[in-house]
C-alpha cells in the first residue's frame, strides 16, 4: 500500500459527524488551503473575513511583495464558505442550495469581496469551486464528492484552476425562438461593454441569417473562420475583423470591439451534416480559448434552432443569457426548454458544470401593467408544473431563472426589462448599434450591462 | 433579581392609560372591519401596540397605532402592549417596522441597487407623481452624479432623467436623505465640475489663484480648472 498523502491523512481523521468546526480547523485551515497554496503562516488567510456584509468564513490571497494579506486586508482572491458535515451538499438539496446562495449573495457580492475571483464551498464531504468575473457567478468544477481516493485529484484540480485564471466571459446569446432580439441584444452590449473599456469580441454563430455581420457593415469571411474551426494549425486570430463605429468623436477614445464574422462557405458551400462529422462538440470551444486572454467579454449570437451551431455556441460558453419577449408565450416556453433541457444537457458532456443560464429579461416594447401581470401569471403556472416530475422529466426549480429576486419571504416577482422601441431597430438600418447613436438606448443597455454583468 | 424596567415586555394595559401619539391615516372601513373581526373572533390583539411609557401609569402609542386605533373601535378595556425605551431612535424603529412610515436611504453613499429599489418603489406607487419617469435612465444618471457632494436634491432636476422641480422632486424627499462630504477644495474631474453652478466654479478659480476666471465662460472654467 502506498503511503498516503496528508491531506488523506486528515480526511480520514475527521470523524463522520464532524461539525463545522471541527471541519473548519482540522481539515480545511490545515489542509486544504495549503495544499492549493494559500500559507497561513505568511500570513495569506483571514478568518472571519468581514466581507461587508458578514463575516466569510475564510478570505486568502497571495500576497504581492510587501502586500501581506492578513495587514493590508484588502482584495481577497478567493472567498471560502465551511460547513459542517451534518450539512448535505449534494448538488440540488435544499441545504446544498441555501449554502450556494449564501456563498453568492452575501459574500461574493459584498461590498468588500469585489476583487474575489472564486469562491469555494465545502462541508469535506463534497466541494465546490465557483469562478466570479465582475458580477457574474457561474460554477468553475461541479460539485465534487470527496472520499480519500479521490481527494487529492479534486483539490489539484481546484489548484490548477485558480492559478490558471481566464480574463475572458464568455456568453451565448440564445433563445431557440426567433424575433425575441438576439442580435440587437448581442451588438449593443458589445457596444456598451466596449464603452466601458472592455475588450470584447463578438462571435456571428449564425451563418444562415449573417444578420450581425450585415447589421456593423462588415464583410462575410470567405472560408477563414471555416478554416480556422476545421484544421488544427489555422490561427482564429487572422479571421477577425475590428469594428469601429463610424462617428466623428471616434478618434476621443478607441470605441468599438472585434468581430468573427459569419462565413459563406458554411451556408453555400457545406450542409450541416458535412459540419457534423468535421467538428466536435467542443471545437468552438477549444478554438476560443486561445482567445480567452486577449478579450474580457466574448459575445455568442446563435441561430433561433437546437443544430451543429447553437449546440457548438453553448458548449463554448460560460453563461447564456436569454431574451424573451412578454407578449410572446413560445419565446417564454422555449426559454424553459434551453434552461431545463438544452443547458443541463450540454453541462453533462462538458463535465465542468458549466454553461449556466443566466435569468431571463423581457426585451420588447412597452410592457403595460396587465400585459406583465398576465406574463407573471404564465412564468408562475410554467414553475409550478416545473416543479412536478413529468414523464421522462425530473423535478427542475425554475424560479431563479424567472424571478431572481424571490426568496421564501419576498414575493418580489421582478424582472429585468429592456424597453425596445422604434430608435433601437432603426438604427440596424444605419448599421450603427443603438446605443452609439441613441442616448436612451444607452441607458437601458447600461442597465442591462449593470444587471447581469458589471458591478455598480 | 429581575431587572425593574419594563422595557421590552409585553403589558396588558387598560386603554385610557395610553395617549394615541400620532394618529393612523388607515381609512375608516379598514378599522372598522378589523375591530369586528377581534370583536368577532378572541378579543386579543396578537399584534401589539408599541408604547413608551411617559409617567407613572401613562403611555405613548410610537408604533402600530393602527391597532390601537381597531382595539378603541373594538371597545376593548386593555389592550396588548410592547414597552420601548423613550428615545428618538426606538421610535423611528418602531414607525418604519410597523409600516407607518417610509424609510429613507442615505442618497450620499446609496449603492446603485439601492437607487434603483428606491426609484421603482416611487414609480410603482398608485398615482406616482413618477409614474413616466424611465427607471434605467434616471438609476444611470443619478447613481452616477457627484451626490456624494449634494446639499439637497436639487440637483437631480438637472440631470435630464424625466424628475423635474415640484412633485417629482419632492415625492424623492421621501426615500432619501443626505449626509454630504465637504466639497474638496480642488476639484478635477470635468464630470463633478461640469454639475456645478458658475459662480461656484469661480469661486473654486478663485481660491487655486486663477487669474482672468471673472470673465470665463462655464465651459471654459471646466476646461481650466480640470488641468
Amino acid at each position: 500500500m502506498t503511503s498516503e498523502t496528508d491531506l488523506q491523512a486528515a480526511l480520514l481523521k475527521l470523524p463522520d459527524d464532524a461539525p463545522e468546526a471541527v471541519v473548519s480547523e482540522t481539515f480545511f485551515a490545515s489542509y486544504v488551503l495549503d495544499a492549493l497554496g494559500f500559507s497561513k503562516s505568511n500570513g495569506e488567510v483571514i478568518p472571519q473575513f468581514d466581507s461587508g456584509r458578514g463575516a466569510a468564513d475564510y478570505a486568502v490571497r497571495r500576497n504581492i511583495g510587501e502586500d501581506i494579506f492578513l495587514h493590508t486586508r484588502n482584495n481577497p482572491y478567493m472567498i471560502c464558505e465551511l460547513k459542517g458535515r451534518d450539512i448535505n451538499l449534494e448538488e440540488g438539496s435544499a441545504q446544498y442550495k441555501r449554502a450556494v446562495q449564501q456563498l453568492h449573495k452575501k459574500y461574493l457580492l459584498a461590498p468588500k469581496c469585489k476583487s474575489a475571483q472564486w469562491g469555494l464551498l465545502t462541508n469535506s464531504c463534497h466541494i465546490q469551486l465557483f469562478r466570479k468575473h465582475n458580477k457574474v457567478i457561474h460554477p468553475a468544477t461541479p460539485c465534487l464528492k470527496i472520499s480519500p481516493e479521490t481527494i487529492d485529484r479534486a483539490i489539484k484540480s481546484i489548484r490548477q484552476k485558480i492559478e490558471n485564471p481566464v480574463k475572458a466571459l464568455t456568453i451565448a446569446v440564445y433563445n431557440n425562438k426567433g424575433g425575441v432580439g438576439k442580435t440587437t441584444t448581442t451588438v449593443n452590449l458589445a457596444s456598451i461593454l466596449a464603452l466601458a473599456k472592455k475588450k470584447v469580441l463578438v462571435v456571428d454563430f449564425d451563418p444562415n441569417q449573417q444578420d450581425l455581420t450585415s447589421a456593423l457593415g462588415i464583410p462575410l469571411s470567405d472560408g477563414q473562420v471555416y478554416a480556422a474551426l476545421n484544421e488544427r494549425n489555422t490561427n482564429i486570430k487572422d479571421a477577425i475583423q475590428r469594428y469601429v463605429p463610424p462617428l466623428k468623436k471616434t478618434a476621443e477614445y478607441d470605441l468599438g470591439f472585434d468581430v468573427l464574422p459569419a462565413d459563406k462557405v458554411m451556408v453555400h458551400d457545406i450542409d450541416e451534416a458535412e459540419l457534423l462529422k468535421e467538428w466536435k462538440n467542443h471545437t468552438l470551444h477549444e478554438k476560443l480559448a486561445e482567445l480567452k486572454d486577449t478579450y474580457d467579454y466574448i459575445l455568442i449570437d446563435s441561430p433561433p434552432n437546437w443544430r451543429v451551431f447553437s449546440q457548438q455556441a453553448l458548449y463554448a460558453a460560460d453563461v447564456v443569457l436569454i431574451p424573451t419577449k412578454h407578449n410572446n408565450i413560445f419565446s417564454l416556453e422555449n426559454a424553459v426548454t434551453v434552461i431545463r433541457d438544452f443547458v443541463p444537457q450540454v453541462q453533462s458532456i462538458k463535465g465542468d458544470a458549466s454553461p449556466i443560464a443566466l435569468p431571463i429579461f423581457f426585451n420588447a416594447g412597452r410592457v403595460t401593467p396587465y400585459q406583465l401581470q398576465e406574463a407573471q401569471k404564465a412564468l408562475i403556472e410554467m414553475i409550478k408544473q416545473a416543479k412536478r416530475a413529468q414523464e421522462g422529466k425530473p423535478k427542475f426549480d425554475l424560479q431563479p431563472y424567472f424571478f431572481p429576486r424571490y426568496t421564501n419571504s419576498r414575493k418580489d416577482l421582478h424582472i429585468f426589462q429592456l424597453p425596445s422601441y422604434a430608435n433601437i431597430a432603426n438604427a440596424a438600418f444605419a448599421r450603427i448599434p443603438a446605443v452609439y447613436r441613441d442616448k436612451s438606448a444607452r441607458e437601458y443597455y447600461i442597465s442591462l450591462a449593470k444587471e447581469y454583468f458589471l458591478h455598480g | 433579581m429581575a431587572s425593574l424596567s419594563d422595557i421590552g415586555n409585553l403589558k396588558h394595559l387598560y386603554l385610557d392609560e395610553i395617549e394615541p401619539g400620532e394618529a393612523t391615516t388607515a381609512p375608516a372601513f379598514l378599522i372598522q372591519a378589523s375591530a369586528q373581526v377581534l370583536n368577532e373572533r378572541c378579543d386579543r390583539n396578537w399584534v401589539p401596540v408599541i408604547v413608551k411609557e411617559t409617567g407613572k401609569d401613562q403611555y405613548q402609542v410610537i408604533g402600530n397605532s393602527f391597532v390601537y386605533a381597531v382595539a378603541e373601535e373594538a371597545g376593548l378595556e386593555r389592550v396588548w402592549c410592547v414597552v420601548a425605551d423613550d428615545s428618538k431612535e426606538a421610535a423611528e424603529v418602531a414607525r418604519v417596522l410597523s409600516g407607518e412610515e417610509i424609510p429613507r436611504i442615505n442618497l450620499s453613499k446609496a449603492s446603485r441597487d439601492e437607487i434603483t429599489a428606491a426609484l421603482r418603489y416611487l414609480i410603482e406607487l398608485p398615482d406616482s407623481a413618477l409614474k413616466r419617469v424611465k427607471l434605467p435612465t434616471a438609476t444611470n444618471r443619478i447613481d452616477e452624479a457627484p451626490r456624494q457632494y449634494w446639499n439637497t436634491l436639487d440637483p437631480i432636476a438637472n440631470l435630464k432623467c424625466g424628475i423635474t422641480r415640484g412633485k417629482k422632486l419632492k415625492a424623492l424627499q421621501s426615500v432619501f436623505y443626505l449626509t454630504p462630504q465637504p466639497m474638496p477644495d480642488v476639484i478635477t474631474d470635468p464630470a463633478i465640475l461640469k454639475s456645478l453652478t458658475a459662480t461656484e466654479l469661480k469661486k473654486m478659480a478663485k481660491k487655486r489663484g486663477i487669474t482672468g476666471y471673472s470673465k470665463m465662460k462655464k465651459a471654459d472654467l471646466v476646461n481650466t480648472l480640470s488641468e
